[in-house]
């Protein structure tokens, strides 16, 4: 089931937009206007190599990664943009035209926390724009394997889902909640499940460990912004960078190198070898992030084994939810 | 003084915190209310504070005052230096935004320094003046006014007008509110005016490259502009934009604004 | 028994925030206040010489529905009994205040949303201190559980919220007026009146009850929740007028 790497960019390039693909927003929501002076002089200085931040064009904003309590909680600050991201897992009745696969779902929804700019209970154009650019890298490229949540065929599956909350919004979503989906779903443990005599039993996690779930590949997505005729590029634009772009390119790819996404709506017309380019370079981004991410989750793992130890001790007594 | 008072919504104003100063009516700051106590002890008053903040007084003004978060959104108040951005016009007025998500703010077409019907300016979208608060009305949905002259005599007094070229940095209200009294004192004192050196430090420091000119807004806005600097201009923006920000954000003390101030220059080579 | 632990201000954008967690029920709260703000479509709202208070729970792990609609309702309610619309720059503006779920267990459908009501009071009432919005006072707000003996029990966990037979909900206000008063089960008037004399004891700390036993340790050692919320606001004062408090 992985992506390879000759498909998927014929499918979902520039040349077929029309694929279910959602136009990128055309003005940011309605997040107050960029001044002309700070237009003019973001782009003067990028005609200079420098950036507000004093950041070259293909640095990140320093990725701060922690894990809450619970699995699947992630915390996540990528320079002042903040994004939490939660995965709980539910049985469910898997769908009647795939009864050997469970489901996996990716809500957004964003609220007047991360921006003024956006109303509660309002769907708006970034969160439409961004759930697409989300499901197309994690999901489609199904990065978590949807037929190992199957318990029963037919009858019951688990049903996976992220929440992603964007606490703090200062530009570059798209990569921020990519990075924090995939840590989550690394970091979640599903409670184990078995069929015995036609009947699923659901173990509770002080019964029986609870289970790590199946990625197959962890593809993050690379954001790039164009200025100047598509003369300047830079990843990982602040919001100020962000509305002073004339376009975006996102670029979805895992560690092996396999692009699962690639998109560029608005801006100049760029040319093929720059963006063989681009993808070099997002393809060392990615690899760099996946090997943080790996050490963060490395250490909370393991500081959790010793807290798990100390809790065998002390087991709490048997209780079993039971599902038809 | 007595040690520093931090009062919650509700709480009462010491009356051994009150500046003593009688020749002045007591004035009150934001944040403050007064509650009549028509039952005890007679017609006596209680300050009771509206807001969270440390409790501050002059006694040479005689006024108390509460001072809040410094993070909190600004409201407008008369008088106030604001970096309005122009969002559209009308016939007799100017539509400008003061803070993001609130109602436009009206500057008169004529309210510049030698503004006629002929000579008035012709502001787009987008750009950029330095206002005063003149007046922010009565009650209910009342409009904010914004003035580029001094009515009193007519001229463009603190840099008011167009701000042209440069660049605007956000910054905390309550930064904001500290770079404005540092910047007004006088200009010569080296000395930390509330806990800022960060803009000295920097005029020193960069006296060679030609220096560099700011407004402060206190709607939290900054707008810095080195045309002086020549080529090195753009650099000298973002190393004063980084620093302003960072001694915001951290909340850094004097002797790690100086660190800080050397460091940033250093980065972006300014200075060697 | 650990207590509650919050902080202020950790959010850019948002004109005020604060996170709330209480270890003993599990729930943490992120909360933000933007005021005062125009609110798009409600430009004549019912009072238009006061601010309009909006109230929006975003659930962790699943997506708002009734449950949810009924607490901001509550909460709404609450909160506008101590803001002050009138002050200056709030009339006819909107005071939006959005609390996110971040940590705990999901308030199932059908299960009450009362045991979650303190944990969102405190994030709404200190983001909305560290919002500056104009407040006549501030409160504490604290969850009791019944158990079926008869035991009166503090911050009941989730199971044994379910177990319990009634839950109250209470908020007392820095002036101990009684601000929310939400109760579900079986109980008795008595009961009641012992749990509310509990609660008063546990937000304010003040020993009013002259049962020795109901009121004992909470004044003193495990200290009032009221003077919870004044240490954590005290904090983030300190820090930041640290530059002025060093010169004094």
């Amino acid at each position: 089931m992985r992506p390879a790497r000759a498909k998927w960019p014929k499918k979902e390039s520039i040349s077929d937009p029309r694929a279910g693909a959602v136009r990128p927003p055309s003005t940011m929501s309605k997040e107050a206007q960029l001044s002309i002076a700070e237009r003019d002089f973001i782009l003067e200085a990028l005609r200079e190599d420098l950036r507000l931040d004093g950041r070259q064009h293909d640095d990140y904003r320093p990725l701060d990664i922690s894990f809450g309590e619970e699995y699947g909680h992630v915390k996540l600050q990528l320079g002042k943009t903040h994004i939490i991201v939660r995965i709980s897992a539910e049985v469910t009745k898997p769908r009647e035209d795939r009864p050997f696969d469970g489901l996996f779902n990716i809500n957004l929804e964003l609220s007047a926390m991360g921006s003024p700019a956006w109303e509660n209970g309002r769907t708006n154009d970034i969160e439409a724009y961004a759930t697409n650019t989300l499901d197309r890298i994690i999901r489609h490229s199904n990065a978590l394997d949807t037929e190992s949540l199957c318990i029963l065929k037919g009858v019951s599956c688990w049903a996976i889902r992220a929440d992603v909350h964007i606490v703090d919004y200062d530009g570059n979503i798209t990569d921020a909640a990519c990075i924090a989906i995939m840590a989550g779903l690394q970091h979640f443990r599903r409670p184990d499940a078995v069929v015995r005599d036609g009947r699923v039993i659901v173990y509770g996690v002080e019964q029986r460990v609870p289970v790590a779930l199946n990625i197959t590949h962890k593809p993050l997505s690379v954001t790039f912004n164009t200025f100047n005729d598509s003369k300047h590029v830079i990843v990982d634009a602040t919001l100020k960078e962000e509305q002073a772009a004339e376009g975006d390119l996102v670029i979805g790819i895992n560690s092996a190198g396999d692009i699962c996404y690639l998109s560029k709506y608005a801006g100049a017309p760029a040319d093929a070898m720059a963006i063989v380019n681009k993808t070099n370079v997002a393809w060392e981004k990615v690899k760099e992030i996946n090997a943080a991410v790996d050490k963060v989750l490395q250490a909370d793992l393991a500081k959790r084994a010793k807290i798990g130890m100390a809790d065998e001790s002390r087991a709490e007594n048997d209780r079993l939810i039971q599902i038809e | 003084m007595s040690a520093p008072l931090v009062l919650l919504p509700s709480d009462e104003v010491p009356k051994d915190h009150l500046p003593t100063n009688s020749s002045n009516p007591l004035r009150l700051g934001p944040g403050l209310r007064i509650l009549s106590q028509p039952s005890s002890k007679g017609t006596n008053h209680v300050l009771t504070a509206t807001q969270a903040g440390l409790l501050t007084t002059d006694a040479k003004r005689n006024t108390v005052s509460l001072l809040s978060f410094p993070n909190r959104r600004y409201i407008p108040t008369v008088n106030d230096f604001v970096i309005a951005q122009i969002h559209h016009s009308s016939v007799d007025f100017f539509h400008c935004m003061v803070t993001p998500h609130t109602a436009h703010a009206l500057l008169g077409q004529l309210s510049f320094e030698g503004a006629s019907k002929k000579t008035r300016p012709m502001l787009k979208q987008g750009e950029l003046v330095y206002a005063r608060v003149q007046s922010v009305g009565l009650g209910a949905g009342a409009e904010v006014e914004l003035t580029c002259v001094n009515p009193a005599t007519g001229k463009a007094d603190g840099g008011l007008g167009p701000l042209t070229a440069g660049m605007v940095f956000d910054v905390s209200t309550g930064m904001a509110a500290r770079l404005i009294r540092a910047s007004s004192s006088s200009a010569e004192n080296t000395d930390a005016i509330d806990g800022l050196v960060v803009l000295s430090e920097l005029g020193k420091k960069l006296e060679s490259l030609g220096g560099f000119e700011i407004a402060v807004g206190r709607n939290g806005k900054v707008w810095v502009d080195c045309s002086n600097a020549a080529e090195s201009a753009v650099k000298v923006t973002i190393a004063i934009g980084r620093c302003l920000q960072e001694t915001d954000q951290q909340n850094l003390h004097t002797h790690d604004q100086k660190k800080l101030v050397t460091k940033i220059l250093r980065d972006m080579k300014l200075v060697s | 028994m650990v207590g509650p632990i919050a902080s202020l201000s950790q959010l850019n954008r948002a004109d005020g925030s604060a996170s709330y967690k209480c270890p003993a029920t599990g729930y943490s709260i992120l909360g933000a206040v933007n005021a005062p703000i125009e609110l798009p479509a409600r430009r004549d709202a019912l009072k238009p010489e006061e601010a309009t208070v909006e109230v929006f729970v975003k659930p962790g792990t699943t997506t708002a529905g009734v449950g949810e609609r009924y607490a901001e309702g509550i909460l709404r309610s609450a909160l506008g009994k101590i803001v002050l619309g009138r002050e200056k720059g709030f009339p006819r503006r909107g005071l939006v205040i959005t609390l996110t779920i971040v940590g705990g267990e999901n308030v199932e459908r059908g299960d009450s949303y009362l045991t979650i009501l303190p944990a969102l009071l405190h994030a709404a009432l200190l983001a909305m201190v560290s919002a500056s919005v104009p407040l006549s006072m501030t409160f504490s707000a604290t969850l009791l559980g019944v158990t079926k003996s008869g035991d009166i029990v503090r911050d009941p966990s989730p199971t044994a919220a379910k177990a319990a037979v009634s839950l109250h909900a209470f908020a007392f206000s820095s002036k101990n007026h009684l601000l929310l008063n939400e109760s579900v089960g079986r109980f008795e008037f008595d009961t009641w009146e012992l749990v509310r004399e509990r609660a008063l004891s546990i937000c304010q700390g003040a020993t009013t009850s002259t049962d020795g036993d109901v009121t004992m340790g909470e004044g003193t050692a495990s200290a009032s929740l009221n003077g919870f919320i004044r240490e954590t606001v005290e904090d983030q004062i300190y820090s930041d007028y640290a530059y002025k408090l060093d010169s004094i």
